[in-house]
Formats: structure tokens, C-alpha cells, sequence
């Protein structure tokens, strides 16, 4: 599966950046985080939850890596999920760019093999569920974000 | 003086039905035992991929799992699995065999191979279970287009081949290339069949009890094959054959892959219950079938027919690549199957068949109800289509044409079929068959309206198929036919029954012999214990196979029962009335006896089986064809088309057939129903989408779509009867018959609708809507 698109947040280029690389954060923002901490330089584990339509909260072991980190600009990152019902192997390809406007962009391709129950029996529903937990991390992270201005505002 | 025909070709009602709709019926699930454990497994997850690492230990520590068996638990009885059947000598064949192990060892070779099982009290135990055991796996690139399979950079399902050819086989007849000189013209297409499966109401369940103190082994078994397996089972398991007993009792469907499998799962529970000395039972879920069960279809052609001008054929190519799955157990029955049918009811001079099997990480492939005849039928008769649009030859007229007349029989076209003989049709009369479709659907009046039923966004076609079936192929049945005491006959068989009515077709065939009521008539298949000779069910060789073998073995018992009752009522053989469950002297009504007085008399307590004869009215017989009969058929259907969402609907469907003389036509127009509503499936609905990296997308019935009551239209058949001259009874096999045309009708009847080319089955809609809107695009 293919999933890739663009999102832009409300904030310099450096935040988000940093925003990234938080394992707190991220645990916060993806949809279903029950844990993730980071294992070794650049390798997050945790557990994460995911209801695909006859499948409710199937439960998956996942590590993540980031590798070809050019900061403040791009990073790929490894995506490695087993579970009770199936598994998720790949990459994403992530670029951040300043708009001119403050904002920043974030393009994003993935690619990811879905194997297993899940991918025979939720097959119809798992581009539109991992739509739909996409835009609410990034929504999330764009949230947190907004936050992390506002404290560091009232802070100065 | 010969029995009389009372029963056989009368519609009657079937002995089984009150059983099956009154839930009387066992069926293997059905089967509770003291202390039974239960069985799940753990399954490959992916499609290609070398096993780094199995560990079933948490699993076993998990409270009430009572064993958890790996590959490396297995020892011996790891080895892999029999190749069923050998390919017929045909030169320079090559095959490959390479079939599955009990559990993966190595790699794993398709979603859903099993890795480890797991017994425990319970099932949900056992499932919880398969979630501890711990399998690493390092992927590889999975092998699942058929073409890319062959090319010299593709990963390799079985790395100890060259490439993942599985086998490839050339049969020719005549001189296809000079035939192409002389010809006309040439249509030439590539086309494709995707795969399906069987989808039985029942999954498969696999019951073992070892007995310890009578060291037996039973088995109950949803097989289409009980003496096979149990002799294949016995004999790996290092016991006698009088030590296993396999019963098949109901079962609910077979459709082909419930046949002589040795699937893993049938392995492992009789194993697993001589070493924990305790009945295990596994009952296979929706899911699992979809991807350890076995499939079919999946086939690519490129053929080409070359003709005169007035739309003779003067021959046929065909390459095609056969998709045989992860391992090849069955041989090459699909693609041979496929070889024949393609020649059809037609007189081809010239023929010249090659295929290549190819494994790839899919579930193994094995046949399916029409079991690759329906892919044969499809090309040659697409061809024929294209050929008429092409010479400007009318549809049924270029059929006609072409039709091999009655005086062509015994007809031989010099190739080899499945079964190890040559492919001869035994009797048939094709034309009158295609006028009677033509004239039932109202073929000249469709043709003439074509104009009016092409416009509009609701628009009509009408197809119109042939085909021919071999059927009722060897090696041979047995059947032993009992009177007992009460007057009552018993008849057992070797071959299982899976809804197909045998319990009433071989009541009818015995009862005629014996002149008694239908009723009266028990019939016993399935169980190894009752009768241990035979091969099982599958080819549509049931009824001219094993009923052939009752037939002899009841004519041999009315052979005792007319010398008893002579010796007994002081008469002449010849003035003797068999009829009424009585033997009677003709003329005289008080000289009778019953058939259970008889039986009595047959086995005295007193005085002395004379020599030369034997107790009691039984009698055991054997029937072997040398070849198959050719059974043929035409279907015609009218569909509608909406040409905005693309659905089809069949209006009318008919069939007019052919298998020899018909035991109860009730049975065998039930056979075609269901045969039609399968292959309309087949054509329209289902198709097991996989993706890229193997994994099977739609692996349940949300997804895979079967058609229902509201798909199947009500199905007018006719019958006709060419007798065959390879039984006694003149039989001929029907129970593929009704979904090995329906494809191509299909095809024909939806391009006649929309003016548009057909080449691939199964359609949808959504592939029916993007062809019409290529065409409005042209």
C-alpha cells in the first residue's frame, strides 16, 4: 500500500523537525500508542492498537527507525509491526519545507506490505482507516505544535 | 428373463433428503468423543520467506494446551507428502513433483501454511495458544504473476529447481503448421481465467481416535476418497490397513478439493492422536479454507484458430501457463483436462497443445468442479465466436459446421487424456443438442432483433456454448449388494458421497435388478470398514463407475436368488417372476416365496451349504472402464446488461445435455443447477484477488462474492441420451457438467449485448464497466 500526501503546519521548519524526533510526542499523537520509547539511537519500540473493521484493537509490536537524517529537511524512517492478525513492513520517506508564509510542509510518501488476516480480511477498510489515523497524528502533532509556540511565547 | 426398468429413469425422490433436512445426518463435526481435544494452527503469515525461527515453548506452557508440535517435532513422518497422481506417459514430458510437508520446514511457500499445531481442551485454548508461538520469518520476494514466474530474474519458489517451471507438456495432432498455410484466415487472442475457489458449505474437519487396546486407528473425514486415505495414512503411519478405518460419513460438498488430498491437517490429527493417545478433532474456520484449502482456475492462454473461408476449422494452437501453487500433489490433471476439452464437440484435424505449470507462492491448486475442462471450452469457443464475427458466419452456423456427426464414433483424437488413455469419445450426437438450445432460447428471432437489443442503457444478448465432459473415467469400484434376513437389501460402496444423491441412484439401479421397492434399498458409502476396494469420488465417474459395480453385483445376487427360488419352488429358472420383493412362477400365484424367506434359506442352520455355493444372497462385483464417456451439452442464455453500472442479469437460462442414459433426472437436473450456479460464479462473481506480494485480499464472503438465489436464474433444461457403450447401463457422467460452458456463454451472451471483445473470466462489474468505457472511448 501507497500512501503518501502533503500537510502543513503551522510553525518553523526547526520545531517540527524536533517535534519529530520526540518519542513522547509521537506516542501522544498516533492514534492508538499505547507505549513507545526509544530502544537505541534512532529506534523507537512500542505497542500500538488499531480497530480495522471486523478486527477491533488487534494489537501490534512495532519498531520504528530513522535513518537518512539530514536535519532540519528530511529522514526516512523503517516501519517494522507484528501482531495477532497480521503485519505491516516498510518505509516512509518524510521532507520538510519552509513556507514562506512561517508554515511548514511536509511531504510524505509511504510504502507499506500488509500481510496476514489483516490484510485478507480488512483489505477494503485499511487505506481509509490509515488515512484517517494519518491525518489525525499529523492533526495532533500540528496541535502539539501550536501548544509548544504558545508556551515558549508566554515563557518569554 | 431380464429385470425390469421401474426405477431407473424415473424422477425418483431421494432416500437421503429426510435425513439431510431433518438435521439427522452426521456429519464429521458432528462427532463428540470422551476426552476429544481440539486442534488449531499456527499459519504462515506470509507468502514467500525463509523460517529463521519456530518456538512453540510459551505456547506450551499456556494451562490447557496439551501439545504443541514444529516441524522438528515430526522426525520421520515430516517427509513430504505422495504425488496422487503420476502424470500419463506422454513424450518428453517433463514434471516436476514437489509436494507440501506436514509442517513448513525451511521456508514457507504460501499464506496459510501450516507452521505448528496446537492441542489443546479446547479450541479457544488452542487459538489463544497459536498467538505464544513465535515464528520469524525473513521475507523474500513472493512469486505470483504467471509470467514474471518464468523470467531468469524471479525468486524461486522450490529453490532446488532451475526456474519455477513445474512441468511442461506438448500433444500434438495432425500438422497444425501446414494447416496454418493452407488456411483462410487466422483469429488469434490471449486469454485469461482467474482462479476461484470451491467454497463447500462444509469446511473440512478431520476426527482421530486411536483405540490403544484394540490398536486401531479411526478416522472420520470430510474426503471425497476414504480408502485412499486410509491406505495412504496406514501405510505412513507403519500400521496394517485392517488397522485404520476411515469413515466419510455426510458430507457437505466436495467440489473437488475434499479429494485423496493427504492435506496437512489430515496428517497431523491422527498422528497427534496415537502419540497423546486421545481423540483430536480439527475443524477448519471460513478463513483458514480460503487459504489451506485448495483452489483452482488460474490459467493464460494464447491460441490462435486457423479456418477456411466458409468457417471450417482446419486447426488450433494454444500456449498457456497453468498456475499449480505453491506445491504440485495432484500431477497435471487441470492442464490436461484443459488440453482435451479445448476440442470440444468439433472435428479438429490439426491440434497443437503446450503448457508450462508454474509454481507460485499461492495455495497449491487442485481441481475444482469442471477441474480446467471450463478453461478448454473457453478458448476454443471464444475462438469460434471471433472467427464467425470475423468470416461474417453466424454464431450457431459456424458450430454447426464443425460439429463431428453421429457416424464419427468411436472418435480418437490422437492425444492423451488425464486418466492414462487416449482421449477417444465413446458416442455422442451433437448437432440436434445445438438445434434444440437454439430453438428453446429463440436464437434466429434474438439474432434477427439485434439491432433493437443493443440500444438503450439496458441492453440484451444471448450466448450460446458447447462442450463435451469426460467423465466416468478407472481405474475401477466395487460394490457388495446384501438381502438380508428382513428382505431388505444392503448395498456398500467405496465411493464417498457429498450431496450428490447416491444413496437414491444406486437404491434405484440395485432395486430394478432385484424387484424390490427403492426404499427397501439401503446404501452404505463412505466407510472403509464396509467396503475397502475403491478409488473415490471425483471426474463425475459416481453413478458410471460405482453404479456400474452395483449393477454387477446385484445382477450376480438375482443370479442366486433365481437358483435358490428354482431348486426351492420345483420350477424352471426361465418361468420364475422376480418383482414385489417375491420370486413367483409365472402362471401360478401360490407358488412364491419372498426374497426374506429366501435369504433365510440362503443361510441355513441346518444341513449343508452344497459345494461350489456360498450362504446367503451377497455378492460383491467390480467395475473398470478402460477409458472415460464422453457426456456433451449445449448452453444458451439471455442476459441484461445495464450499461451504467455494469450488472448483468441472466433472463433465461437453458441447457440441453447429454450423459448417456439418465438413472433419475430430478438428480442429474439438481447436478446442473448446481453446476450453472457455480459456473455463473465463476464468470461474474468470484475470483480470489491477490496482491503483489501474495497475500489473498479478499478471504471471506464479505469480499468474495458467491452468487446467491437472486443470481441464479431458473435454469430450463432438456435432456437427451446417447447411450455410452463403456457400462452396461449405457452412463455417462453430469456432475461438472452445468459450469464448465457457462464461462464462455457468458462472454458471448454479454459481448452479443454491448458490441464489445471478452477475453478474460471471471468478469465483474467494475472490469465489465471499464471495458465499456474503453470501447466508448474507441
Amino acid at each position: 500500500m501507497i500512501l503518501s500526501g502533503t500537510f502543513t503546519f503551522n510553525g518553523p521548519r526547526q520545531k517540527v523537525w524536533d517535534l519529530l524526533q520526540d518519542p513522547g510526542v509521537l506516542a501522544k499523537a498516533l492514534p492508538g500508542t499505547e507505549r513507545l520509547t526509544m530502544s537505541g539511537p534512532d529506534r523507537y519500540e512500542g505497542v500500538m492498537k488499531v480497530s480495522i473493521g471486523p478486527m477491533t484493537a488487534a494489537k501490534f509490536d512495532v519498531t520504528v527507525t530513522l535513518a537518512d537524517k539530514q536535519p532540519p529537511e528530511r529522514f526516512t524512517l523503517q516501519i517494522d509491526g507484528k501482531g495477532g492478525v497480521g503485519f505491516a513492513r516498510g518505509s516512509a520517506a518524510v521532507t520538510l519545507q519552509e513556507q514562506g508564509d512561517g508554515g511548514t510542509a511536509m511531504d510524505y510518501t509511504s510504502d507499506v506490505q500488509i500481510g496476514g488476516r489483516i490484510a485478507s480480511v480488512g483489505q477494503r477498510l485499511i487505506e481509509s482507516v490509515s488515512r484517517m489515523m494519518m491525518r489525525q497524528a499529523l492533526e495532533a502533532l500540528d496541535r502539539e505544535l501550536r501548544a509548544r509556540i504558545d508556551a515558549d511565547a508566554s515563557g518569554s | 428373463m431380464s429385470p425390469e426398468a421401474r426405477y431407473v429413469n424415473a424422477r425418483v425422490r431421494r432416500n437421503e433428503d429426510a435425513r439431510l433436512l431433518t438435521g439427522r445426518a452426521r456429519f464429521v463435526d458432528d462427532v463428540q468423543l470422551p476426552g476429544l481435544l481440539h486442534v488449531a494452527f499456527v499459519r504462515s503469515e506470509h507468502a514467500h520467506g525463509r523460517l529463521i525461527k519456530v518456538d512453540g515453548a510459551a505456547a506450551r506452557r499456556r494451562p490447557g494446551v496439551v501439545a504443541v508440535y514444529t516441524f522438528d517435532d515430526l522426525g520421520e513422518y515430516g517427509r513430504p507428502a505422495p504425488v496422487l497422481v503420476p502424470p500419463p506417459p506422454i513424450s518428453g514430458l517433463v514434471f516436476h513433483p514437489r509436494t507440501h510437508r506436514p509442517l513448513a520446514s525451511g521456508k514457507v511457500r504460501y499464506v496459510g501454511e501450516p507452521i505448528a499445531m496446537i492441542v489443546a481442551e479446547s479450541r479457544y485454548l488452542a487459538e489463544d495458544a497459536v498467538r505464544d508461538v513465535i515464528v520469524d520469518v525473513d521475507p523474500l520476494d513472493a512469486v505470483v504473476d504467471l509470467e514474471a514466474a518464468l523470467t531468469a530474474g524471479a525468486a524461486r519458489v522450490h529453490d532446488d529447481l532451475e526456474s519455477n517451471a513445474a512441468a511442461h507438456v506438448v500433444q500434438r495432432k495432425g500438422d497444425y503448421a501446414a494447416a496454418r498455410d493452407r488456411a483462410d484466415v487466422i483469429v488469434a487472442r490471449r486469454f485469461t481465467y482467474d482462479r476461484g475457489a470451491a467454497a463447500a458449505l462444509e469446511n473440512r474437519c478431520v476426527l482421530a481416535q486411536w483405540d490403544r487396546q484394540a490398536e486401531e486407528l479411526t478416522i472420520w473425514d470430510t474426503t471425497q476418497a476414504p480408502i485412499p486415505i486410509r491406505n495412504g495414512l496406514a501405510s505412513r503411519l507403519g500400521l496394517s490397513e485392517s488397522q485404520v478405518r476411515v469413515v466419510a460419513p455426510f458430507v457437505g460438498g466436495g467440489f473437488g478439493p475434499k479429494i485423496m488430498m493427504f492435506y496437512p491437517e489430515e496428517l497431523l490429527v491422527p498422528w497427534a492422536s496415537i502419540r497423546l493417545a486421545r481423540p483430536i478433532k480439527w475443524t477448519e474456520d471460513r478463513q483458514e479454507n480460503f487459504f489451506a484449502t485448495t483452489q483452482e482456475r488460474g490459467q493464460l492462454h494464447d491460441a490462435e484458430m486457423a479456418l477456411t473461408r466458409d468457417g471450417r476449422i482446419l486447426g488450433i494452437r494454444d500456449t498457456f501457463l497453468f498456475d499449480t501453487g505453491a506445491y504440485d500433489p495432484y500431477g497435471l490433471t487441470i492442464p490436461i483436462n484443459t488440453q482435451c476439452t479445448l476440442l470440444g464437440p468439433y472435428d479438429v484435424p490439426n491440434y497443437s497443445s503446450e503448457f508450462t505449470a508454474v509454481f507460485t507462492n499461492k495455495t497449491i491448486v487442485t481441481p475444482v468442479r469442471g477441474a480446467g475442462r471450463q478453461h478448454g471450452v473457453f478458448v476454443s469457443e471464444r475462438l469460434l465466436d471471433l472467427a464467425a464475427r470475423e468470416l461474417g458466419i453466424d454464431r450457431v452456423e459456424i458450430r454447426k459446421r464443425n460439429l463431428l456427426g453421429p457416424d464419427r464414433f468411436p472418435h480418437n483424437h490422437e492425444i492423451m487424456f488425464q486418466d492414462s488413455a487416449p482421449l477417444v469419445y465413446d458416442s455422442g450426437d451433437y448437432l440436434p443438442a445445438l438445434e434444440q438450445a437454439a430453438a428453446t432460447i429463440g436464437y434466429a428471432e434474438l439474432v434477427r432483433q439485434q439491432a433493437q437489443r443493443r440500444s438503450g442503457t439496458r441492453r440484451v444478448g444471448v450466448g450460446i456454448a458447447c462442450y463435451v465432459e469426460g467423465t466416468g473415467i478407472g481405474p475401477y469400484e466395487g460394490a457388495r449388494v446384501t438381502v438380508e434376513l428382513s428382505g431388505k437389501v444392503r448395498v456398500a460402496t467405496g465411493v464417498g458421497t457429498q450431496g450428490q444423491g447416491h444413496y437414491t441412484v444406486f437404491a434405484q439401479v440395485v432395486a430394478d435388478v432385484l424387484g424390490v421397492s427403492v426404499e427397501d434399498v439401503q446404501v452404505i458409502t463412505g466407510d472403509t470398514r464396509e467396503f475397502q476396494w475403491g478409488t473415490g469420488t471425483f471426474a463425475s465417474r459416481g453413478a458410471a463407475v460405482a453404479g456400474s459395480a452395483c449393477h454387477a453385483a446385484a445382477m450376480s445376487v438375482r443370479e442366486k436368488i433365481v437358483a435358490l427360488a428354482a431348486s426351492v419352488l420345483g420350477a424352471e429358472p426361465d418361468r420364475l417372476e422376480v418383482a414385489g420383493g417375491r420370486v413367483s412362477v409365472r402362471g401360478a400365484a401360490d407358488r412364491t416365496i419372498s426374497l426374506a424367506q429366501l435369504a433365510a434359506r440362503a443361510n441355513p442352520l441346518r444341513g449343508a451349504v452344497r459345494p461350489g455355493t456360498e450362504p446367503g444372497l451377497e455378492s460383491t462385483a467390480y467395475f473398470g472402464p478402460d477409458r472415460g464417456s464422453t457426456a456433451s451439452g449445449v448452453h444458451a442464455m439471455i442476459v441484461e446488461v445495464d450499461v451504467e453500472t455494469a450488472m448483468v442479469e441472466v433472463k433465461r437460462y437453458v441447457v440441453v445435455h447429454d450423459c448417456g442414459r439418465i438413472i433419475n433426472p430430478l438428480l442429474v437436473e439438481g447436478q446442473i443447477h448446481g453446476g450453472v450456479a457455480h459456473g455463473l460464479g465463476n464468470a461474474f462473481y468470484e475470483q480470489l484477488v491477490y496482491d503483489e506480494q501474495g497475500q489473498l485480499l479478499n478471504a471471506s464472503f464479505m469480499d468474495y462474492l458467491l452468487p446467491t438465489a437472486t443470481d441464479v436464474p431458473p435454469i430450463e433444461t432438456a435432456h437427451r441420451e446417447t447411450p455410452s457403450p463403456f457400462n452396461p447401463i449405457g452412463l455417462k457422467g453430469v456432475g461438472e457438467a452445468g459450469c464448465i460452458p457457462t464461462g464462455a456463454a457468458f462472454a458471448q451472451a454479454v459481448e452479443d449485448a454491448l458490441n464489445i471483445e471478452i477475453l478474460d473470466i471471471p468478469l465483474s462489474p467494475d472490469r465489465l464497466f471499464r471495458l465499456i468505457q474503453q470501447a466508448a472511448d474507441r
